[in-house]
């Protein structure tokens, strides 16, 4: 089992009592958010669609990468990783 | 109120001119609470490039480097802006469906190649309804 952190952007920040970031451990990006939906309710479905993918306007990254190039949530995880979830920003004067 | 010194926001006005006939977009860097104030910015690239005169996508990665680099100071992400080429700085649907609550979204009109107005704009996640927010220099 691997610990590691996981930034919290601010907005989604309220869903876990205001914290910026979180240490737990898991295998994988997905067991490490079902963990923290455990914890803090309404977390998962704010990142998740049906359970089983990041949400459109939300990216996830291990350190680095993507995971939508990676596994996406069957990512591995490996002890001093950082996952970092940011909101997907887009919009424009469009519609 | 959102403040962005005068300075800074002449810097953001520049990236929106030069980048006009197409969108841009950044990441503001500050403090937030009752002074919400701008401190820097970083330029992200739009990676829409079939619809860049009305659409943009942030680059996640450059999102990341931003927020990596001012992880260890008083500093942090606290807004976006990005530009509307020939349109007014009003947030549009699209600009409604994609935003988060929390961050100021700062819309910057460019018309003909110069900025006309800018505009900064706080989601209220419950009604997925932007409120202005006064823009202090």
């Amino acid at each position: 089992m691997s610990s590691v952190t996981v930034k919290i952007p601010t907005p989604l920040r309220p869903l876990i009592a205001g914290q910026a970031e979180l240490k737990i451990e898991g295998a994988t990006v997905g067991e490490v958010l079902k963990k923290i939906d455990s914890q803090y309710k309404g977390f998962g479905d704010r990142i998740l669609e049906n359970g089983t993918n990041v949400r459109r306007f939300i990216n996830v990254f291990v350190n680095e990468d993507n995971i939508r190039d990676k596994k996406e949530l069957e990512t591995e995880l490996k002890a001093g990783d950082t996952i970092s979830i940011l909101p997907s920003i887009a919009g424009g004067n469009a519609g | 109120m959102i403040t962005i010194p005068a300075s800074l926001l002449r810097q953001i006005y520049d990236h929106t001119e030069s980048s006009y006939p197409y969108e841009c977009c950044g990441v503001l860097i500050g403090t937030t609470g009752q002074d919400k104030t701008v401190h820097a910015f970083r330029v992200c690239k739009n990676l829409n490039k079939e619809r860049a005169h009305d659409r943009y996508n942030m680059d996640p990665l450059d999102f990341l480097k931003a927020q990596q680099e001012f992880e260890n100071s008083p500093w942090e992400i606290i807004g976006i802006y990005h530009s509307h080429p020939d349109h007014p700085s009003r947030p549009s649907q699209t600009d409604t469906d994609a935003a988060h609550e929390g961050y100021s979204y700062v819309i910057i009109s460019v018309e003909k190649g110069t900025v006309a107005k800018a505009q900064s704009w706080l989601l209220n996640g419950a009604e997925k309804k932007f409120y202005e927010e006064e823009i202090s220099e």
